[in-house]
């Protein structure tokens, strides 16, 4: 045996500062979260307005000014503790919070590694107090002077801690970070004034918003992400079993390249978690391509006990008792909004085309035509920072606007948003009310003019439609009535409120393919048993008991699998329609997407494409001529299938443009 | 080099090795096909390094030499030159080769004969003479259920070993593809009785397959663990092995099924193929139902609707339904040679055997579908 070695290392109890810092160390790890702590502790003192100040990307100062509740003298050398709260108390367990923080870390650990300063006076008291800590040194708490409320200022952030202050990163990301943390916190509570100065810089702005429920809510989110979003998101309204889910979901044809503006809050706290990120996924899934991300902000509220939120020292994670149910949840919300958008696309395809329009060069007007009219782009950065018009001016809300998600105590009973068995159309769209009829009839003249043209003028490209007898039926449809095709590719056509653009092919491609999937769920899948079952060894265990754990929902989709001894499991039959196909390799992708997103995405998406090929093979070219009645049967059937404003791929099958918007680009308005 | 050689035998000889040479290419001189005038005959050679074929012909006019042109080139100016042409081919000494006939003159590029690797066969043990009847029969009744999936190489050809037949050992070739299974029994050649179960790829049995149609007399074959050759009198292929293990088969070949059903072969064939006409999908599921003297065939399609259809069939068994995929269905039915074939079923979820009344070293299993 070794000898003992002479420099054996002995274990000592570590110093009250020093275990301090290493606590701070799990709680701060940037300036952003510690102004997340300061701005959930300005929530959770029921603060209407909240005031944030940078300086050098928090690093320098992080302010923090509330007119909250305030801290009495004894309060506040208390609030400095460590493991001392007013938000809960030994009597509760932590099985109900309901309040953003709970864990009494959030000041101490600051003070630990900055210099931090307290002032706060309760409303009606006579004098304020203050209070500062350096790098753990709790000083004396002195009479002050300050309105009501609270002012936090943390200044030379982890200067006790020179190794973390290394690890920062630069001003101007450090900035980003704290102010999307604050962005996140401001989209949960619309009834709460937010200001972020960057120096003297306003770099974000909030007004509060007095409406209640949804109204408030939808305006937040402009204010946040803007009014692009909110004009081209649906309302997702759910309830099942008292957990409730609200917010907004982008449109499919509203999508981004990567994932981050996807918002998921948990009784009013911003969670990161991988059941948002897989339920998404599984959602829009066949709306979008595999490298686009819809924007959505959804706020689901459950009872305290059935989510523990006591999971990350940040609190960024939670866990959910019953996770399936709530992915559950949100998967089937998501899909019934987008069944029940119908063939809607995101009007800002109609804004691109505009602008297109505007900037084609060699129209003389291109100039003044643009600077009259800003590009989409441009308008959406500009909304993005600025506050919201007032709700009034925007899209109608559903009648079944629920409670503010602040509010999550008061009950409200569900009625859903919109009628979820079929596609549903905006009922008294303001275009509607305008007499769109006689405007479709005379108004435009559109039909006579296309209707007179020289035979000779009629490129061998373009043919132009003489409008039927029921033709002023036919305007009323929401896509219209067929005027001509170009290209022998586009279907022009004539809506009571405008002009419709149709590509053929994408809309003809997604009409096959909502078909055949709707035969396949209806079929079912056909199985091909395995002479030869196929044992498929996976690494970890975890892949096994997923995937066991989903046999029920693989079997409907074709594939069969059982457990095979340790960390393997053999499939015995496979979806037919696949044929002869690597099953191994599906089965180790399935596994690692259940572990990942507990989603089981790879199987549907072969399926998927097996039909997203025929109906590929199976649709109406572009090149093809077709005749006035049956580009009218086009339009019909994309007014009733679901899901057809967007080809496989996100991208939109038909533009609308609107009388206004043809009137802008001529300058008559 | 030089050659003169007639137009229909070179064309011959260049359609059985051009089709060896993959149309895309990483190096060059896989493109190529090798010509090596010597001794009053030209042989020509082309390989994809897995598999080579070679092939001789009678040329005259011989100066001896050697070098490599573009195959499917050649090929395409041999097969549009008119018939009976007599081709002269001459290499300079830029290293182009000439080609005329009657007024036609091209000149190819050449890579030299250095370049052209060479499938050194190694020592090739097993040496056995197959009727070249007996290997087509060997390859046309499993060939179809080869596995065309990658991941699962060593199911990627036909499995020819020697086993134990029901009089004795056998020459056996089996393929499958995990869903259905076709093997064919044939005596053992002499000087086959102790070679060792090889995997022959699927792409070799393509090209011998075409070899074989004109080709009359016994088959040279010889073999080792990693390759196989055969000979064609003036053609031969050598090409290496799948390196893996076929599965143990035999297992999966249901011993107890005791429901049996025969019926008219081509009638079923027909029958399978009409009601599937209706089904849209890949899948294509086709509904058996057995009863007393009877089978209905059915197929039902979401889109458009169903069809049946009810045979005659020998059944005695209780009454069952049971689904196939039509497709494997007809691509057994297809290899079955006599009027008659006969199922030995057990379950909707078990294996069916099939055997072809006329040819029993045959056997056919296949693995049903849930619909």
């Amino acid at each position: 045996m070794d000898a003992p070695s002479p420099s054996r290392p002995t274990i000592r109890r570590l110093g009250r500062t020093t275990v301090d810092r290493i606590a701070a160390g799990e709680v701060v790890e940037r300036p952003a979260n510690a102004l997340k702590e300061l701005v959930e502790n300005a929530l959770d003192a029921g603060a209407a307005h909240i005031d944030v100040t940078l300086e050098a990307g928090g690093k320098r100062l992080l302010a923090v000014e509330d007119d909250g509740c305030g801290m009495d003298a004894e309060a506040l050398a208390l609030a400095v503790e460590r493991h001392a709260t007013s938000k809960i108390d030994d009597d509760h367990d932590l099985t109900d919070i309901r309040t953003l923080g709970f864990r009494g870390e959030a000041l101490p650990s600051i003070g630990a590694v900055a210099r931090l300063a307290l002032t706060s006076r309760v409303p009606g008291s006579d004098c304020a107090f203050a209070l500062t800590v350096e790098g753990g040194a709790v000083g004396a708490v002195k009479p002050a002077a300050r309105a009501a409320g609270t002012r936090v200022e943390v200044r030379d952030l982890f200067f006790a801690t020179p190794a973390r202050l290394k690890f920062l990163r630069t001003d101007r990301a450090e900035t980003q970070a704290c102010v999307d943390g604050v962005k996140r916190l401001a989209m949960a509570h619309p009834g709460v004034a937010f200001t972020v100065r960057d120096g003297a810089r306003l770099v974000f702005q909030a007004a509060r918003r007095l409406e209640t429920g949804e109204a408030a809510l939808r305006a937040r989110l402009a204010a946040v992400l803007g009014r692009q979003f909110t004009d081209n998101a649906l309302d997702i309204v759910a309830e099942r079993d008292g957990v409730r889910l609200g917010g907004l979901a982008g449109l499919p044809t509203y999508h981004r390249g990567n994932a981050q503006q996807q918002y998921l809050f948990v009784n009013g706290r911003p969670v990161k978690d991988r059941l948002l990120t897989g339920a998404v996924r599984a959602a829009y899934q066949d709306f979008l391509a595999r490298d686009r991300h819809p924007v959505l902000a959804l706020f689901l509220d459950l009872p305290a006990g059935e989510v523990d939120v006591n999971v990350h020292p940040a609190k960024a994670e939670v866990r959910f008792r019953d996770a399936g149910r709530v992915r559950g949840l949100i998967v089937s919300a998501l899909r019934h909004a987008l069944t029940a958008a119908g063939h809607r696309a995101a009007d800002d395809t109609a804004d691109r085309a505009v602008a297109a329009f505007a900037r084609t060069p060699g129209a003389g007007s291109g100039a003044w035509t643009a600077a009259a009219r800003p590009s989409a782009a441009q308008m959406g950065a500009a909304h993005a920072f600025q506050a919201p018009l007032p709700a009034a001016g925007q899209a109608p809300l559903p009648a079944a606007a629920g409670p503010g998600l602040g509010e999550a105590g008061a009950p409200t009973p569900y009625q859903p948003a919109h009628d979820l068995g079929g596609p549903s159309w905006p009922v008294g769209d303001p275009g509607a009310d305008r007499g769109g009829e006689a405007a479709g009839a005379e108004g435009l003249g559109g039909a006579g003019a296309y209707g007179s043209l020289d035979p000779g003028l009629d490129a061998p490209s373009a043919r132009a439609e003489a409008p039927g007898a029921d033709d002023a039926a036919l305007v009323r449809h929401p896509l219209g009535a067929a005027r001509a095709q170009i290209h022998e590719t586009y279907i022009v056509a004539q809506s009571g409120e405008g002009l419709v653009l149709v590509d053929q092919h994408a809309a003809h491609e997604r009409l096959v393919y909502e078909r055949m999937k709707r035969a396949l769920a209806e079929g079912g899948v056909a199985r091909q048993m395995l002479l030869l079952p196929e044992v498929v060894e996976l690494d970890d265990g975890a892949g096994v008991a997923a995937l066991v754990d989903r046999a029920a929902e693989l079997a409907g989709f074709g594939l069969v699998v059982e457990p095979f001894g340790d960390g393997a499991v053999v499939v015995r039959e496979v979806p037919a329609l696949l044929g002869d196909t690597d099953v191994a390799g599906l089965v180790r992708t399935l596994a690692d997407e259940l572990v990942d997103l507990d989603e089981a995405l790879a199987l549907k998406d072969r399926l998927f494409h097996v039909c997203a090929t025929m109906a590929c093979h199976g649709s109406v070219r572009a090149g093809r001529r077709l005749t006035v009645a049956e580009m009218n049967a086009l339009l019909r059937e994309m007014e009733a299938t679901p899901h057809s404003g967007q080809c496989n791929h996100g991208r939109p099958t038909y533009v609308s443009l609107d009388l206004d918007q043809i009137e802008r680009l001529f300058s008559r308005r | 080099m030089k050659l003169t050689i007639e137009r229909s035998s070179l064309l011959k000889s260049l359609g059985h090795v051009h089709s060896v040479v993959e149309r895309r290419n990483t190096i060059p001189i896989l493109s190529n096909v090798l010509l090596d005038a010597a001794d009053g005959r030209l042989s020509l050679t082309a390989t994809d390094l897995d598999l080579a074929i070679v092939e001789a012909t009678e040329a005259h006019g011989i100066e001896p030499g050697a070098t490599t042109v573009p195959a499917h080139t050649l090929y395409d100016i041999v097969r549009k030159l008119p018939d009976g042409a007599e081709v002269s081919l001459s290499l300079d000494d830029n290293q182009r080769l000439t080609i005329e006939a009657g007024r036609s003159s091209f000149k190819l590029a050449c890579l030299p004969r250095d370049d052209f690797p060479s499938m050194t066969d190694g020592d090739l043990p097993h040496n056995f003479a197959l009727p070249a009847v007996e290997l087509k029969r060997l390859i046309d009744k499993t060939r179809f259920a080869i596995s065309t999936e990658e991941t699962r190489y060593y199911l990627n050809g036909i499995y020819l070993h020697v086993a134990q037949g029901a009089d004795g050992p056998v020459l056996r070739a089996v393929a499958t593809d995990g869903h259905r299974l076709a093997q064919a029994d044939t005596v053992v050649p002499e000087g086959a009785a102790e070679m060792p179960g090889v995997i022959v790829p699927r792409k070799t049995v393509g090209e011998i397959r075409k070899l074989i149609d004109e080709f009359e007399g016994d088959v040279e074959v010889a073999l080792s663990d990693t390759k196989i050759r055969f000979g064609f009198g003036q053609a031969v292929v050598t090409s290496k092995l799948i390196d893996g293990t076929f599965p143990d088969y035999s297992r999966v070949i249901p011993k107890g099924n005791e429901k049996e059903l025969s019926l008219d072969c081509r009638a079923f064939a027909n029958a399978v193929d009409r009601v599937s006409t209706i089904s849209t999908d890949k899948s294509r599921a086709v509904k058996l139902s057995l009863g007393d003297d009877s089978i209905t065939l059915s197929v039902t399609s979401p889109e458009n609707g169903t069809a049946t259809e009810e045979l005659a069939a020998a059944y005695q068994a209780e009454a069952m339904d049971i689904g196939f995929n039509s497709r494997y269905l007809l691509d057994i039915l297809g290899q079955v040679e006599g009027d008659t074939v006969a199922a030995r079923l057990a379950s909707p979820d078990a294996p069916t055997v099939v055997t072809d009344e006329a040819d029993q070293a045959a056997l056919y299993v296949l693995m049903p579908m849930r619909v």
